[in-house]
């Protein structure tokens, strides 16, 4: 455990500790004695790479559409000194639905990498689980009015939990590593998904259209008030992660190993569970099930980062790059049609999966 | 089963019998169910007196023009998709190998899709691309199932599987989304149902199924003995090879040929080998002809519940299928040992 070898040791007043390969070390001398903190090379060079290139992929999501705005037009025009056309168009057209691509992404990524890390399994993603289609079924009731109309957030975050119960309980006998569990979570998914698909069956058509956008996921119909909550749930949520990041690091191991590296298993598996049901409640709630970001986020996240840590801030990044890469494809490919962002994502993820599946077996996370 | 552990093997063989002959009575109630049911003005009252030969040309029009080829294709998709079902599951060896989960369902779907757009019309050649994108996705699966390790995780076949055809109706939905001429062609079609299909539809498919059906009574006595092993079936002088070839070949004609009328419909293939194995044992040939009336009890009963539940519309039949299915393969999944088949 190279992370904590420099931690536990200190850096002294001469600093004997001899310099770790691959981090950074600021020591300075506070009031209480020596300080000192590290920070991984290659994580720095990931996290800032990933959000260089989400800067990027967002001002040419604000540049391309229906309307072209060249991209200087686009910083001009987000800082309010362009023409109306161009500014109407980049602030009140395009602006809230890059927020909600990158608040969801980073959403669904983040929920991803907690389950996965939680679960002890690399398929373990909320999407994949049945958790996705669970909050689904519960928004699109609340919108087509079974009964009881609450707000599509609220419904949301209720089927999320709904599903993540079942999925877990169901899979209580075996544990979460290995497929049973993951197959356990595709059954519970599908009979979300033929739910969702019974109450739009009953309802006049009009309602089921407006319902219809949950089904498969996509970023057109936010309803209002869900992204706020959203953007303040994951700005909760991603603080949160970062504070749990260490205890994430060391779930990865056995739970004995866990424990006795002074990790409180239980609690933080609860926690880095709800935390994750959460996420993903909230994001369906804004785009639909687009669960398959939350495999494809995580998955760059790793490939690109070491694996001392647990990559959350890399993956929450990467998701929300993922997602906005593939709203500005379904909106600019095939224009004027637009294709909805979930299958953007998964005609992209799908290979992906299989990838993983048909590799020879190797450990998860 | 309940059949009790110390049974001797006389009352064991009397009780296929009798589950045969009460499935069979159950299979003509049901379809007797399905020509009285129905949304619309014609309700059993009417209907069971036309039945009994009253004059009502309303009522004769809706039971015999509508509802009875509506019947007849639930029994045909029934059969296919059951004995499909069960021959995919002898040759992978794995309970979970279901047509709808493995992708094979999904490649017909989205052959016919791509079929579409590059200019075919629905009406005449949908049955042999359905027949032939079935017949590749069923050849990609099992590939993929002979791949490093794969194969040897029942479970991880069946991920792979609905990863497979997630991606394909993934590709099915982009391509309707791109042409909207296809989208309007099949959009009835793609979710799967039974309504609205019409006799000359099951007359087009018919052929196809018998070539199947003669082909897996022929290979039915190969196929159990492959199921002691290779060697075993090798040393009684069957070749593995030949009999695996055939049964894809008989699944993807099969399917194909249910998806061409009813659309993609899963879980149909999981549940009728289930309860048929449970019914026969571990037998292959007693238990397809327990899938024979297992399916179409399966898909009438499901598409009887599809036209009531939401009269006057109807359910797409996947629904039902899926909210039967899924608890099933649940279940299979958190058995302590999965049967190796």
């Amino acid at each position: 455990m190279p992370a904590f070898y420099g931690i536990l040791s200190g850096g002294g007043e001469n600093d004997s500790v001899p310099p770790l390969q691959g981090y950074w070390r600021f020591a300075w001398q506070g009031r209480h004695g020596a300080n000192s903190l590290m920070f991984e090379q290659r994580a720095v060079v990931v996290n800032l790479g990933l959000f260089g290139a989400l800067l990027l992929a967002s001002v040419i999501y604000l540049s391309l559409g229906s309307v072209k705005v060249a991209p200087m037009a686009v910083l001009q025009a987000l800082f309010g000194n362009a023409d109306m056309m161009a500014s109407f168009v980049v602030q009140e057209l395009r602006l809230p639905r890059l927020a909600a691509a990158v608040s969801t992404g980073a959403a669904f990524a983040l929920a991803g990498i907690l389950m996965q890390t939680l679960a002890r399994n690399r398929l373990a993603t909320p999407g994949i689980i049945g958790i996705d289609n669970g909050a689904t079924a519960f928004a699109v009731a609340s919108i087509v009015g079974v009964g009881f109309s609450i707000a599509p957030p609220a419904m949301a975050l209720a089927g999320a939990t709904t599903a993540a119960v079942l999925t877990f309980g169901l899979a209580a006998g075996s544990g979460t590593q290995g497929y049973r569990f993951i197959v356990a979570g595709i059954g519970v998914g599908a009979v979300f998904g033929a739910v969702t698909q019974l109450m739009l069956a009953r309802v006049a058509i009009d309602t089921a259209n407006a319902a219809y956008p949950w089904t498969v996921g996509s970023l057109n119909a936010r309803p209002s008030g869900a992204l706020q909550l959203l953007m303040f749930g994951l700005a909760l949520g991603l603080a949160t992660a970062m504070a749990l990041a260490r205890s994430l690091t060391l779930l990865r191991f056995k739970d004995a190993t866990a424990s006795g590296l002074g990790v409180n298993v239980r609690r933080r598996r609860l926690e880095v569970l709800l935390l994750s049901v959460a996420l993903t409640g909230l994001a369906v709630a804004v785009a639909g099930p687009v669960g398959m970001v939350g495999l494809i986020g995580p998955e760059i996240a790793r490939s690109l980062s070491s694996s001392r840590s647990v990559p959350v801030l890399a993956a929450t990044l990467a998701g929300a790059l993922v997602m906005v890469l593939a709203d500005l494809a379904g909106r600019t490919l095939l224009a004027p049609i637009e294709i909805p962002v979930g299958i953007v994502t998964a005609v992209v993820g799908g290979p992906w999966l299989l990838w993983i599946l048909m590799r020879p077996q190797r450990s998860f996370t | 089963m309940t059949v009790p552990r110390f049974a001797t093997t006389s009352v064991r063989r009397a009780t296929p019998r009798t589950l045969m002959i009460l499935l069979l009575t159950a299979l003509m109630a049901v379809s007797l169910v399905s020509l009285l049911i129905g949304a619309g003005s014609v309700g059993p009252g009417r209907a069971l007196a036309l039945l009994s030969g009253a004059q009502d040309s309303e009522a004769r029009f809706i039971v015999w023009e509508l509802r009875a080829p509506r019947t007849l294709i639930g029994i045909a998709v029934g059969m296919a998709l059951g004995v499909a079902g069960a021959l995919l599951q002898a040759v992978a060896r794995n309970p979970l190998a279901e047509p709808g989960l493995l992708g094979v369902s999904a490649g017909a779907a989205f052959a016919v899709a791509l079929a579409l757009v590059l200019g075919a019309s629905a009406a005449t050649l949908r049955i042999p691309v359905a027949q032939l994108g079935a017949l590749v996705g069923c050849v990609c699966v099992l590939s993929v199932a002979r791949f490093r390790g794969v194969g040897n995780d029942p479970i991880r076949l069946v991920l792979a599987g609905a990863a497979f055809s997630g991606l394909l109706a993934s590709l099915t939905s982009l391509i309707l989304l791109y042409d909207q001429r296809a989208a309007d062609e099949i959009r009835f079609w793609v979710i799967g149902s039974l309504a609205g299909r019409r006799l000359d539809d099951l007359f087009a498919v018919l052929p196809s199924m018998l070539i199947a059906s003669v082909v897996v009574a022929l290979i039915a006595r190969p196929l159990a003995a492959l199921a002691l092993g290779e060697r075993v079936a090798s040393g009684l002088g069957h070749h593995p090879k030949l009999i695996r070839w055939l049964v894809v070949a008989c699944v993807a004609l099969l399917v194909g040929a249910a998806t061409a009328i009813a659309g993609p419909i899963a879980f149909v293939g999981l549940v009728v080998p289930f309860v048929a194995r449970a019914f026969a044992g571990p037998d292959i040939r007693r238990t397809l002809w327990f899938c024979l009336p297992i399916g179409p009890l399966m898909v009438l009963a499901a598409d009887i519940i599809s036209r009531v539940v939401v009269a006057p519309s109807e359910l797409p039949l996947g629904v039902l299928t899926a909210l039967c299915g899924a608890p099933v393969l649940i279940a299979v999944v958190r058995a302590r040992r999965l049967p190796m088949l």
